[in-house]
């Protein structure tokens, strides 16, 4: 049954993967959620919680509140802690009963908006899928209320787009010489920085979260994109060797061992955003069983050290922990995952 | 007395027991008080399944994984689709617990099943469901779990209801003159005078925390009489000795002298010699170590915070802030005495949107804090680390716990290390 984990975590959720894109930015981030969100969020899926200042809230919704639709407490309250906090915008992100009863979510942004005299956005979320889903639809949701066009470039000028500690815990990337980094969406960046993105020439997708962004200003702004390292000009073919995980930074590491080793790794996504990101002997995965199925005849499988669970066992097993799945238990482990000598090496 | 907007207010000027408005709610990085998926895990050999959201999921199944515990716990997923056809909710929990049974090495004996807010708002024939999986498991024991935090600002907790569940599969064993002691997920201390006093009398007690056996789980049953010790436990253990028809003495660590007579001699002990002496003593001489330090309680370290902090105004210390949001209603007459005896003492609200903000360890001031909300709040390494009371009770609770400022006080702490990790007192595989 696709829906069973028996023993396998599911990875971060959606409402968190919008609060980790959007953390540095300077907005009050509102989750409407009764409990639990912002605990699993800063417990499991956020590196900076303990000392980084993020304006980061659940609404605290209660039975009544959510039966009857009473939206003015949850409006009340944002206008007030704004009052109280000062951010530089407000973000909105729904969770299951709000979802339920249909909460109109852009309805309330602008009375929000009205009140506060602050920009307000809903980011599309419910709890009802992965990071990836919540931190694409949180820059895209960014980008498309606080981008303006710029008048000028930066020459050789690139954003780097889809950097949440969630895919990119420890990753440094270097800028290639001649290139100019404008912005980078979003950790360890800042409101100031990713508002002078349409100043850039070019956006680099690093994770799928930064994917729909960057359609985004490919359409508004004739900012072209590449995926990282273009992985998918680099052929692979079939093979029973796999990395599994998220596609853009899975598919990048098996082009890079395909180019300096020349062995071919196949990709099985376990992340929900896969459209344009795969390559033909890739595939996408939903669920325990069908990641377990398509590891059952396995030789060897790179992949955060809990997909180990369900591997089998003659297979060599390559620890690559990913903060999104086995959240603050291998940390420590996480490499940079630009240096594929750090946690690869050929057999 | 006005309920306040602010985060913070002189106790003189509080209201009771509601000091602070609701509103949009910050989340402190402390996060040694136990969940639901620590408490179900009480009950030995018991497996956990939740059906819920990937969101609402990551928190517990996560929980379970620090815990090295996650093949005792699984997951069914709700999605979208779930919620759109009439009858779909039911039949993905019903088949998702089956699969999830039936791919098990063994099947267990004990079951804690949780659905959650959407469930109810679904109206799911939750009976309905707990009804079929007991046909289709017939050797499974289940536990209705709840997680539907939805339900707890008017009324009672998910823990408090999982407690409850939890104990209503104890079965009424036949009297055998030992004393239960349950409710509260630290076990007894060694310097808790229930169970010195019980035990140096020659009964047996048995403790809830403590079962290292599903029979001993089942034993516990077997008593003559309950206590207590923790008020989250309370609606489970009322309902408890209702059942099995045993009487309840309520006894949570409190640090009123009178209280804890009143209370031993409800347990048929014996008066403890020289109890207030002694405490005061340990006490004036923890006084004479810290002069005038400035100490910040939290309401996750103790049961009875107020008690607490009126016990060490009493006793001169230089209490300034309780960290808490709401104020236990049996803590009235020492919440009152306190308004009058020491006005300025600060209330402070953790959930408070202005929580968030820098910490304030760069101050050079040195501040006991006694929990983990108050550690990271005042910003100290120097802080007694502790959850529901610790295990600890009475005249030798309070000199323990004196003796636990003192180390504190003393030694700093990794705070940053310790306080974001889960469950304090469970196993935990982070290094």
């Amino acid at each position: 049954m696709k829906k069973a984990y028996k023993i396998l975590p599911v990875y971060t959720g959606d409402v968190s993967g919008f609060a980790s894109a959007l953390y540095e930015l300077g907005g009050m981030l509102v989750i409407h959620d009764p409990s639990g969100c912002n605990s699993t969020y800063n417990t499991h899926d956020e590196v900076r919680w303990y000392k980084q200042e993020a304006l980061i809230y659940i609404s605290g919704l209660n039975d009544i509140d959510a039966i009857t639709g009473n939206d003015n407490k949850f409006i009340g309250d944002i206008v007030r802690a704004a009052e109280d906090m000062k951010p530089k915008f407000i973000a909105l992100a729904n969770s299951p009963l709000p979802y339920l009863n249909g909460t109109d979510f852009k309805g309330i942004s602008k009375i929000v908006e009205d009140r506060t005299g602050l920009p307000c956005f809903y980011v599309q979320t419910n709890a009802m899928h992965d990071y990836t889903k919540g931190a694409s639809e949180a820059f895209s949701a960014f980008a498309k209320k606080m981008l303006k066009p710029s008048g000028k470039k930066v020459s050789g000028g690139i954003n780097i787009l889809g950097t949440t500690p969630l895919d990119h815990t420890n990753t440094k990337f270097v800028i290639p010489e001649g290139k100019t980094l404008v912005s980078n969406w979003a950790y360890n960046s800042s409101l100031d920085e990713v508002l002078k993105a349409t100043q850039a020439e070019l956006n680099l997708v690093v994770s799928s979260t930064g994917l729909a962004a960057a359609e985004y200003m490919k359409e508004a702004f004739d900012i072209p994109y590449e995926l990282l390292g273009n992985y998918l000009d680099v052929e692979r073919k079939k093979s029973r060797n796999y990395i599994v995980g998220e596609p853009v930074i899975s598919g990048y590491i098996a082009a890079q061992i395909k180019k300096i080793y020349g062995a071919d790794l196949n990709v099985i996504a376990t992340t929900e955003i896969t459209g344009g990101l795969l390559a033909e002997c890739d595939r996408k995965c939903h669920g325990e069983d069908e990641i377990k199925q398509s590891l059952s005849d396995a030789e060897m499988i790179i992949g955060d050290p809990l997909f180990e669970l369900i591997s089998p066992k003659t297979a060599r097993f390559i620890r690559l922990p990913h903060f999104a799945m086995s959240g603050r238990l291998f940390r420590k482990e996480i490499p940079d995952l630009m240096r594929l000598e750090d946690y690869y090496n050929e057999p | 007395m006005q309920i306040t907007d602010n985060d913070r207010i002189r106790i003189a000027d509080a209201s009771f027991p509601k000091p602070f408005a609701g509103g949009l709610e910050f989340n402190a990085p402390a996060h040694g008080t136990w969940n639901i998926v620590h408490i179900g895990f009480k009950i030995p050999k018991a497996h956990q399944i939740y059906i819920c959201a990937d969101n609402c999921m990551r928190g517990v199944v996560m929980t379970a994984a620090e815990m090295g515990e996650l093949n005792r716990f699984s997951s069914v997923i709700l999605e979208e689709d779930d919620m759109v056809f009439a009858g779909r909710l039911e039949e993905s929990t019903i088949e998702g617990v089956t699969d999830v049974l039936n791919s098990l090495p063994e099947m267990p004996p004990v079951v804690i099943v949780f659905p959650v807010c959407v469930h109810k708002f679904m109206g799911c024939d939750i009976n309905f469901i707990y009804d079929e999986l007991s046909k289709r498991f017939p050797s499974v024991k289940f536990v209705r779990g709840f997680m539907d935090p939805v339900m707890q600002k008017r009324g009672t907790t998910p823990d408090q209801r999982l407690r409850k569940a939890m104990f209503d599969i104890i079965p009424e064993g036949e009297k055998d003159g030992s004393v239960t002691v349950m409710g509260c997920d630290m076990p007894l201390s060694k310097d808790n005078d229930i169970r010195k006093l019980l035990e140096a009398q020659g009964v047996t007690v048995r403790d809830e925390a403590s079962c290292s056996s599903l029979q001993d789980y089942y034993d516990l049953g077997k008593c003559s009489s309950v206590i207590c010790s923790y008020p989250a436990g309370l609606l489970g253990t009322t309902a408890f000795c209702k059942r099995i028809g045993r009487p309840l003495v309520y006894m949570p660590f409190t640090f009123g002298y009178d209280e804890i007579d009143d209370a031993l001699s409800q347990i048929g002990t014996v008066p403890v010699f020289n109890g207030r002496v002694s405490c005061d003593r340990v006490a004036a001489g923890l006084k004479t170590l810290l002069g005038d330090t400035e100490i910040a309680i939290d309401y996750t370290a103790v049961p009875r915070p107020i008690s607490l902090a009126r016990f060490l105004i009493e006793k001169g210390f230089n209490l300034k802030r309780i960290y808490l949001d709401a104020v236990d209603p049996d803590e009235k007459e020492d919440f009152d005495w306190l308004a009058a005896n020491a006005p300025d003492v600060m209330l402070c609200a953790t959930m408070h949107v202005k929580g968030r903000r820098p910490l304030r360890a760069e101050s050079d001031q040195k501040i006991l804090a006694i929990g983990q909300k108050a550690a990271w709040f005042e910003g100290t390494e120097y802080f007694v680390n502790m959850i529901e009371g610790g295990g600890l009770y009475g005249y030798a609770g309070i000199k323990a716990f004196l003796k636990l400022m003192e180390d504190a006080f003393i030694v700093p702490k990794d705070t940053e290390d310790i306080i974001p990790r889960k469950g304090l007192g469970c196993s935990s595989l982070l290094c």
